[in-house]
């Protein structure tokens, strides 16, 4: 792991309004190829905005501040045009899409990637033995191909479907939001070690998380503490464990006296 | 308001064609009954509650001459026809049987009719046959129908007989002008038999006519009736039905409504639930493109005890596309313990298109279990940003969700060798075609 690898987001002084509600008061962060960052914080602290906002859902308004990816404006690319560019968001809440079936949106979406960086699009028989491979990694039956997008699928099989998505697109920064919240031990192995086979000198990652369970599965090189809007304290891997004996209380604290 | 002169253009042609239309004297003052019950209330308009989507200037475009006697190869019609794994055949051209088209011979339990023939051979037999139609708006149709009845078949299943290949009745629509062409369709499924009717209208060559239909369905105890109904036609084709089911004790009627083509299609359907716990369900999916009309009409009227109605019709508009959903369901104070279910959703996919949707209930006993509920909206927010985070551009994402809106209902169909074809009948009537195929 280097700080020396290139720069992959640097979001400044990011202000973000939802509605009313100023969400995020002056964030910064610098995410660099090879690095995993763990973004931790109390309820309501922004987290979800922060991924939000970054792979461009709609209902937020963006105040002042900038996020450049790969020295690109991202805030002005519209959310395809940031995942053909090979950022991913999992989602805290995988949507359910009654009627697309799970394997036309993996091809639809694997297409429009690989168009992108002006590869050939797979053809139906690369494209299964590629799936097949990654749902036997993730300890994924093969049934789920054939349902749904994530409809009536349970919270773990959600949670797995988005890293199986990941892990067939293969992004430059993947951004899991809440990804371990609702999985049992064994899900959120199966979920951790997705995540640890992206790592790579080459890419990036940043898991958004309310506990540090997820991070004895998925060592991070950085840990944020995000409270009212903004990263009041980073440090490495050992802030992730005082904060999970001592909670959150104290660096709010500290914060405001600072 | 009925554009002027339509009636006296029917009477006009009627006093023409009359003379041909075979039967004798006795269907001679049949006829002559139906014109004058026409030409005295009119055809239904925008006044008539049930009627009122209705664009009436489009049905009054059309001159009502009969369509000219088409001549059907088999080599334009079987390309055309749905794969089902074996079926037997029942074709309508322009209203009249077939039967160097059809493929019915010798099938147990199975009799069919040539109702031009029997209006030849055996008039009270006909007379006997097909109902007469009452003078109400929502009948008018049916008399027009009844003012030219010349041609149509009659499909009887005998008591007890499971059928065990779907009977495909084909209605293809050939004419090249504004013709009206007129037909009438008799099923009766006896006692304890089992039928899966496919309906399927199709277009062959540049067709721009009207089909009037008038169907009668009547299911007997016990019985149980798969029906898929498949509106295919042409652009330019334009298509109204009248149909009136009549269900006995212990049926079950699976009804499934697919309505994909044509520049005007007016369904009516009339459905008693008579015998006790008597049991329908109504699915149904329709596209209004372009500057199509689709209006659906249903009457489900619950008689007998335990009945049980669930209906379930999807509509997609789009371009100027119009579409309406009216639906009544009443319950009879002699339907104790009736259960009934009514669902209407759709989906507005421009500012211009039109959806009215309209479920009513009316109950007139107690202890009875009924719902409905209707939604109209555009897509999903939420889902649209979902598919666009994983790289699909906002057109793709867009026809990916309205083909998934229709999925649902494709998934539903009864006959599993149908859905593939049905599946891309229906990404081919949504707008985004050339899109959806490329997803699938």
């Amino acid at each position: 792991m280097s700080d020396s690898g290139r720069m992959i987001l640097e979001v400044r002084d990011l202000r973000v309004r939802a509605g009313e509600r100023l969400i995020l008061d002056g964030l910064s962060l610098a995410v660099r190829a090879g690095e995993v960052h763990a973004i931790m914080g109390p309820n309501g602290s922004g987290k979800s905005t922060l991924t939000g906002v970054l792979a461009g859902r709609p209902g937020y308004e963006v105040v002042s501040g900038s996020a450049t990816y790969l020295g690109r404006d991202l805030l002005a690319m519209p959310p395809e045009e940031r995942a053909r560019e090979g950022l991913f968001l999992a989602f805290q809440y995988p949507v359910e899409i009654p009627g697309v079936n799970n394997v036309y949106l993996l091809k639809a979406s694997l297409n429009a990637l690989r168009k992108h960086r002006g590869e050939p699009e797979l053809d139906a028989f690369e494209f299964l033995n590629l799936v097949r491979s990654r749902l036997t990694e993730m300890h994924m039956d093969e049934s789920l191909l054939n349902r749904g997008v994530n409809e009536g699928f349970s919270g773990g099989e959600k949670k797995r479907n988005e890293i199986l998505q990941m892990s067939l697109l293969q992004p430059t920064l993947a951004l899991l939001d809440e990804t371990d919240s609702g999985l049992d031990v064994d899900a959120l192995r199966e979920v951790a070690e997705g995540v640890n086979a992206l790592r790579a000198p080459d890419r990036a990652i940043v898991l958004v998380t309310h506990y540090q369970r997820l991070l004895d599965h998925v060592v991070p090189d950085h840990v944020h503490v995000l409270a009212g809007g903004r990263i009041v304290t980073s440090g490495g891997r050992e802030l992730a464990l005082e904060l999970d004996r001592r909670g959150y209380d104290w660096i709010l604290e500290e914060a405001a006296t600072a | 308001m009925n554009a002027p002169g339509t009636i006296e253009r029917i009477a006009a042609r009627h006093a023409g064609l009359a003379p041909s239309l075979g039967g004798g004297a006795a269907w001679a003052r049949r006829r002559a009954r139906s014109l004058d019950a026409l030409v005295a209330r009119g055809l239904p308009d925008r006044r008539d509650e049930n009627w009122k989507y209705l664009d009436h200037a489009r049905v009054a475009e059309y001159h009502f001459d009969a369509a000219p006697q088409a001549v059907v190869g088999p080599d334009e019609l079987l390309p055309r026809l749905l794969p089902t794994a074996e079926s037997r055949r029942v074709v309508l051209v322009d209203g009249r049987l077939d039967a160097r088209l059809s493929d019915f011979a010798g099938t147990g339990g199975l009799e069919v009719l040539d109702i031009g023939q029997l209006l030849e051979q055996d008039p009270d037999g006909a007379l006997a046959l097909l109902r007469v139609p009452g003078e109400d708006a929502d009948d008018r149709f049916a008399l027009l129908a009844d003012a030219f009845a010349a041609s149509g078949v009659a499909i009887r299943v005998a008591p007890g007989a499971a059928l065990r290949v779907p009977v495909c009745l084909v209605h293809v629509s050939t004419a090249a002008t504004a013709a009206v062409h007129q037909a009438r369709v008799v099923v009766e499924v006896g006692a304890g038999a089992k039928l899966t009717l496919v309906e399927h209208f199709v277009t062959l060559g540049a067709e721009a006519a009207l089909g009037n239909l008038a169907g009668e369905l009547a299911i007997g105890e016990q019985a149980e009736v798969v029906h898929l109904r498949l509106h295919e036609h042409a652009p330019a084709a334009a298509q109204v039905e009248t149909w009136v089911a009549r269900l006995a004790a212990g049926c079950r009627y699976d009804q499934h409504l697919l309505a994909l083509g044509g520049r005007l299609l007016r369904s009516n359907l009339r459905l008693s639930l008579d015998g006790r716990a008597a049991a329908c369900r109504l699915a149904g999916l329709f596209m209004a493109d372009a500057d199509r009309q689709v209006d659906l009409y249903t009457q489900v009227a619950h008689h007998g005890a335990a009945t049980v109605t669930k209906q379930d019709y999807r509509g997609i508009a789009a371009g100027r596309g119009r579409g309406a959903f009216n639906g009544l369901i009443v319950v009879h104070p002699t339907a104790r313990g009736a259960d009934a279910d009514q669902r209407s959703r759709n989906l507005l996919l421009s500012p211009l298109a039109e959806i009215n949707a309209r479920p009513q209930l009316e109950i007139h006993v107690d202890e009875v279990k009924c719902r409905h509920g209707a939604t109209t909206g555009t897509l999903d927010e939420v889902q649209l940003f979902y598919l666009r985070s994983r790289g699909l551009d906002p057109a793709a994402a867009r026809a990916l969700l309205t083909f998934a809106f229709c999925q649902d209902m494709i998934g539903r169909l009864p006959l599993p060798e149908l859905r593939a074809a049905a599946e891309s009948l229906v990404a081919g009537a949504l707008p985004d075609r050339e899109l959806i195929r490329g997803l699938l």
